[in-house]
């Protein structure tokens, strides 16, 4: 046989060596015709082809409309991301790797005030300094912009105030970082110094200065960016609970972390258009931000998207130094290099929101959850950026995966004179996720049950519609739930360790890509979409705009395409750095990566895969729905030998049309209710996850050290079990720092004290826990062969697996995040005084008598696991409604429902005085309701 | 992070490093050591009392001896946390330090020298002067501690090198040379309460070495270190205690951590003479805890890093007997 294609001239040889490894230059891979007549085609993997289609895959949870498109090539098995090998040897280019002929570096001048209005900026010493080329001021870019377009807030550089230490004031290029640095000192601003409010819970009061102001929709005088209220359910459910917790929570600000600093190049070509090299998660948005604030139509700025690396939500905000970069190389006619110093890092921020959260769950004595009471005030920050949607995420996202009697949220994001919040990994939906499975411990506890019970008698079906009117397709929560317990030896465990040693049980729900995209009109546009390409010598060319952030984007598109071409991965390109050549993405944000681009991907390989079996229908005989593709391969079913190669075929297919091009795209199912705020956590579909977490306490130094975490996850269908594994076990680490040590530390002044890698405690090795991954695989009937997400997710359980493994240990429920040692060893000095003893070893760890309601819940459980089972495979598609435990019938119009089943998005005036502190936003009116419209 | 630039001077003999640093202090010209730069250059890209020309004992051979007897100043403490030609108690101790790749330039005189830190002062060059700097670092502004505001003139940032408190439980001497001669003392009168000027070492003078009596042989030690890391984390409270088994007027304890210096605990010891139980341990911990006063410039809470010096103390002790 032939030795391959020459990849490289001289010798022939092998491509692989005695050791297995690929030989570097030289695939394996036949000469074009190949296939045809070649013996060693490889078989038809059964295993990894469905069960529906003839295969040999278990599909327990029923088949899925993208079987027949399976060839058993690619997904479902565990491979390396396709860009992991320049990343590993060093040739990936980062924002910072990025240099271009000529290029100057660009510095940012920061403020050092909190809050203050600039008189004047004084730039003639700056630009006398030899070596400067050039300097901007807030004054070159006037127009406003921000990730959502209801609250562009943002200036490229500030326009008359300052409003955090480290707000970005002006900027400087020149020929050296050393004369950039120098120039900063140059600079003469006149500032005014303002009343700057560093804690949120002032935010809802009037004050003099409002930090933004926005007009007429401006609540009060205060600093209240958003406001929240959402009311859903039978509130008489709550009036007599037989189990209640409630417990308010504090949550200190984290930063995503990510290794790579942000760091942007732009250039302005000789053609004169602007191409700016940036790690974004979000392309696209800098793209719009970038033609509205240099005033130039987007068709003449092309970004590309270097290699990021990490962004967990932290770059997927339009940033104003990427603006800064663009004005500076504009004037200076020469590209404009900025890179972050980490302190950088820390002032653009955009991490979790610190909170305030106030939780109050009730049970009734079936053990039902009749009411959900949550009250979230976040702390933005300064700018707006994503907190529109955390407002409403803080409370939604918590109505799933338990079935609720109703549903009673208040959310207020206040601004305040620190670095701006954002999203980060598990965007809104975490700290409201910790309140809520501790208090469903604490509940259990209170009911003499089980809490794995306790949840299990709780849970949502498969199909079926939550209380705020979300869509639920796929549903593994049960099955994440039943393999934790089973995973870590719970029922052996739970209650019945000795003191300093604990476990503890946290659920978590997220979505799998917004259903409403932030700057899209969905009936104009798609999601995503992907085109392909490919020309006569068979590699296939994808084209996305999808950011791959390092969660494996890049390799799942070339993974689904790969799979329904039956070719190897090796021959899927996948280009998606040029905005120039990519189809407009909406960025990778909301998980929704993978869901929406793979299925624009699938349709657009389907296409491709028409027009190669029309081919080989011609040129066999046989109609495409008797023909197999397979590994190169287009063939008649029955007979193997009766077949063409993937080359004949693609040159026949190609014959008048030369290079074959295709085009998918994804854009979800309309859904969701119409009230207000009706779109925030709306997703095609949603993901589930449950994990069980052990813990050793050292009750005397507080210091908490997770042992062992057994983290199951439904992610649909795992595409890549080894990314999916991956995506877990980071997402636990990520979430262990938020729950043990990270915090952003804002001190006596409002200065962030921790801003760089030392003092931000993200967990080391050491830290980290034996991790048990589980993958559960509910295949959601929309996603690419059943996937959903796995990158955000994951992140949510673990904390409230901590905190209520903690509990088990030593019998003290913090409510403090993170519980650094010295946090715990007040919250164990409080329990001493309280037990009135003075040894801390003298604490006794809390134990468990199952009560007369847990063989209740187990029964109610047992039956619903076959409700869900059957509703799962489709062998039960009745509706189901969030309240049917309560007696609601969704078949009976919303007004003639059970008395007291209602929704409402605004307080009744005479209620205000009940709200908890957000909730006390209520208590202000809008400007145009105060007569004032300025 | 750009450093700012100086002219760096590398002898190769202690003598030549003093003859340098006589050199610089007659000329007026400032400077600092240097030996593995793990401490100095970070502070050095913050800016922080940063000098025009830096003189490097890295390439002394003479200060690189190793036995159980001397250590010298220019031991990396990689070498010594595999070492055991010295006391288990040192080696166990300088594992303790940082992380494996900072331990792999660092040295045993530049963790006993270490800078002492803060919140307020281990930070940029932009972030410190927007508080207008602070006393231990007032590029000549005068500037107030902004730790404890109107105190006195003391510095109140934190010692927190690891070592320290090891060899004081060991009885270590340090041996200083300078351009006024050899110096030597117990390791414990060589800290100066006072976060600015931290130690006794004159303009010019630097750590040569620690030696130890041959008794050090007997001693058996622990070193207890409070952290919320297992890696890179500074000690925000350490006790180390060290006796020859048997004697109980032998023990001695050293803390770092806690304050500008690390302390020598034999006061405490000669009220607990008789520390032979639980109860007299306990008792003698809380005596140690007592003796010590932290303030809030870390990262954990000083009522709390205080609280841990008993427990530390404690379990050091409880290891050792």
């Amino acid at each position: 046989m032939s030795g391959g294609y020459k990849q490289q001239p001289g010798s022939g040889g092998n491509t692989v060596r005695k050791d297995g490894k690929r030989v570097a230059g030289k695939l394996k891979f036949q000469p074009p015709g190949a296939g045809g007549s070649n013996p060693k085609m490889k078989e038809r993997d059964l295993d990894f082809i469905p069960e529906s289609v003839g295969g040999k895959e278990p599909q327990p949870a029923g088949s899925h409309v993208h079987d027949r498109l399976r060839t058993g090539t690619v997904v479902g098995k565990e491979v390396a991301l396709v860009d992991a090998n320049p990343k590993v040897i060093g040739k990936a280019e980062y924002g910072d790797d990025v240099r271009l002929g000529g290029e100057i570096i660009g510095k940012i001048l920061r403020s050092p005030h909190h809050y203050a209005k600039i008189k004047s900026i004084d730039t003639s010493k700056v630009e006398a300094l030899p070596g400067v080329i050039a300097v901007a001021t807030g004054a070159d870019a006037p127009k406003t912009f921000g990730v959502l377009p209801v609250t562009k807030d943002e200036h490229a550089m500030a326009i008359e105030k300052v409003r955090h230490m480290g707000d970005l004031v002006a900027c400087v290029a020149a020929v050296d970082e050393e004369t950039a640095l120098h120039a900063l000192n140059l600079f003469e601003v006149e500032y005014e110094i303002l009343d700057a409010e560093f804690d949120p819970r002032k935010g809802i009061e009037d004050v003099d200065e409002p930090i933004h102001w926005r007009g007429k929709y401006h609540v009060g005088n205060t600093n209240i960016q958003k406001r929240v209220f959402q009311e859903f359910g039978d509130r008489s459910l709550v009036e007599s609970p037989a189990a209640s917790s409630s417990r308010k929570w504090r949550f200190e600000g984290v930063h995503h972390g990510f290794t790579e600093p942000h760091a942007v190049v732009a250039e302005w070509d000789a053609t004169g258009r602007l191409q700016l090299y940036t790690p974004q998660q979000v392309p696209h948005y800098t793209h719009r931000a970038l033609s509205t604030v240099l005033d130039v139509p987007m068709h003449q700025i092309n970004v590309i998207r270097t290699f990021v690396g990490g962004g967990f939500g932290g770059k997927s905000d339009p940033f104003p130094h990427e603006m800064c970069a663009a004005i500076l190389a504009r004037k200076a006619g020469r590209p404009v290099r900025i890179t972050f110093d980490r302190e950088e890092v820390y002032w653009i921020n955009r991490g979790r929101h610190p909170s305030y959260i106030e939780v109050k769950i009730d049970a009734d004595e079936q053990g039902r959850v009749a009411g959900f009471d949550i009250d979230a005030l976040i702390d933005g920050g300064a700018f707006a950026s994503f907190g529109h949607v955390t407002s409403y995420y803080n409370g939604v996202l918590a109505t799933s995966p338990y079935e609720l009697g109703s549903f009673h949220y208040t959310g207020a994001r206040v601004w305040t004179n620190k670095p701006a919040s954002g999203a980060m990994r598990g965007h809104g939906a975490v700290n409201t996720r910790c309140a809520v499975e501790v208090g469903m411990d604490e509940i259990a506890e209170q009911l003499a049950v089980d809490p794995i019970d306790l949840r299990l008698a709780n849970l949502l079906p498969p199909h079926c519609r939550t209380i705020t009117g979300f869509r639920i397709t796929s549903n593994g929560m049960r099955e994440a739930l039943t393999k934790v317990r089973e995973g870590s030896d719970w029922d052996n465990k739970f209650r019945k360790l000795p003191l300093g040693k604990g476990i503890g049980i946290g659920c978590g729900f997220f979505i799998s890509g917004s259903g409403l995209p932030i700057h899209w009109d969905p009936n104009r546009f798609p999601h995503a979409t992907v085109h392909i390409q490919i020309d006569m010598d068979g590699g296939v060319t994808v084209h996305t705009g999808a950011a791959d952030i390092g969660q494996g984007s890049t390799t799942a598109v070339a993974q689904v395409v790969s799979e329904v071409l039956a070719l190897p991965l090796d021959m899927i390109h996948v280009r998606s750095h040029e905005s120039d050549t990519s189809p407009v993405d909406l960025g990778s944000y909301s998980s929704r990566v993978t869901f929406m681009n793979c299925n624009a991907a699938i349709r657009a390989a389907m296409e491709i895969r028409e027009q190669l079996l029309n081919a080989a229908w011609e040129m066999t005989g046989y109609h495409p729905t008797t023909l197999v593709l397979n590994d190169r391969r287009i063939y008649y079913k029955h007979d193997p030998a009766i077949g063409v190669s993937y080359l004949e075929a693609l040159h026949k297919a190609q014959e008048d049309v030369g290079a074959l091009i295709a085009r998918g795209a994804y854009r979800s199912p309309p859904m969701g209710g119409v009230h207000k705020g009706a779109a925030a956590g709306l997703a095609p579909a949603y993901s589930f996850s449950a994990y069980v977490a052990e813990v050793d306490v050292d009750v005397e130094t507080g210091i908490v050290k997770c042992t062992n975490v057994w983290a199951a996850h439904d992610c649909g269908k795992a595409l890549n079990p080894l990314s999916v594994r991956g995506q877990i076990i980071g997402s636990c680490h990520m979430g262990l720092g938020q729950v043990l040590s990270e915090k952003m530390v804002y001190g006596r002044t409002g200065h962030l004290q921790n801003a760089n890698l030392l003092q931000y405690q993200i967990p080391s090795v050491h830290e980290m826990p034996h991790v048990t991954p589980i993958i559960v695989e509910s295949s959601d009937p929309e996603g690419p062969f059943g996937a959903k997400e796995a990158g955000e997710g994951p992140l949510l359980p673990i904390l409230p697996a901590v905190v209520n493994a903690v509990y088990d240990a030593i019998g003290v429920r913090p409510n403090t995040l993170p519980l650094t040692p010295d946090q715990m060893w007040s919250d164990i000095q409080k329990k001493m005084k309280e037990l009135k003893i003075k040894d801390p070893r003298k604490l006794e760890s809390p134990r468990l008598e199952h009560g007369n309601l847990q063989p209740v819940l187990e029964q109610r459980a047992e039956e619903h696991r076959i409700r869900d089972g059957k509703r799962q495979r489709t062998e039960d598609t009745s509706a189901y409604v969030n309240g049917a435990l309560f007696g609601f019938d969704p078949n009976i119009p919303m007004e003639d429902q059970v008395e007291g089943w209602r929704s409402a998005t605004e307080p009744e005036p005479e209620k205000l005085a009940e709200l908890g502190i957000a909730g006390k936003a209520w208590l202000k009116q809008e400007q145009r309701k105060m007569g004032g419209d300025n | 992070m750009l450093m700012p630039a100086f002219e760096l001077h590398k002898p190769v003999s202690i003598e030549e490093a003093v003859a340098l640093a006589r050199d610089l202090i007659d000329s007026g010209q400032e400077f600092d050591w240097v030996s593995g730069g793990t401490d100095l250059i970070p502070n050095y890209k913050w800016h922080i009392n940063t000098k025009p020309h830096v003189i490097s004992l890295a390439g002394i051979e003479e200060m690189k001896s190793l036995s159980m007897t001397e250590i010298g100043a220019g031991v990396k403490l990689s070498q010594l946390e595999v070492s055991d030609e010295i006391h288990p108690l040192l080696k166990t101790a300088a594992g303790k330090v940082a992380s494996s790749l900072i331990r792999k330039s660092a040295t045993l005189g530049g963790n006993i020298c270490l800078d002492t830190r803060c919140f307020w002062y281990n930070q940029s060059e932009d972030w410190r002067r927007s508080i207008e700097w602070c006393h231990k670092a007032d590029c000549g502004t005068g500037a107030d501690c902004r730790v404890i505001p109107n105190q006195n003139t003391l510095c109140v940032a934190t010692y927190q090198g690891d070592m320290a408190a090891s060899l004081i439980s060991l009885g270590a001497m340090i041996t200083l040379v300078g351009p006024d001669g050899i110096r030597e003392m117990p390791i414990e009168d060589f800290f100066e309460l006072d976060g600015m000027k931290k130690n006794v070492l004159q303009k010019g003078e630097f750590v040569c070495k620690v030696t130890f009596s041959e008794e050090v042989s007997k001693r058996v030690g622990a070193y207890k270190k409070l952290r919320v890391r297992e890696t890179w984390d500074f000690p925000e409270a350490g006790s180390a205690a060290s006796w020859i088994p048997g004697d109980l007027s032998s023990l001695r304890i050293g803390t770092t951590g806690i304050e500008s210096i690390p302390r020598s605990h034999c006061k405490e010891i000669e009220q607990h003479a008789n520390w032979n139980d639980e109860d007299s341990i306990f008792e003698l911990s809380q005596a140690v805890q007592k003796s010590v006063k932290a303030v809030n410039n870390t990262i954990l809470s000083p009522r709390y890093r205080k609280a841990m010096v008993s427990v530390l103390t404690r379990r050091a002790i409880e290891e050792i007997i």
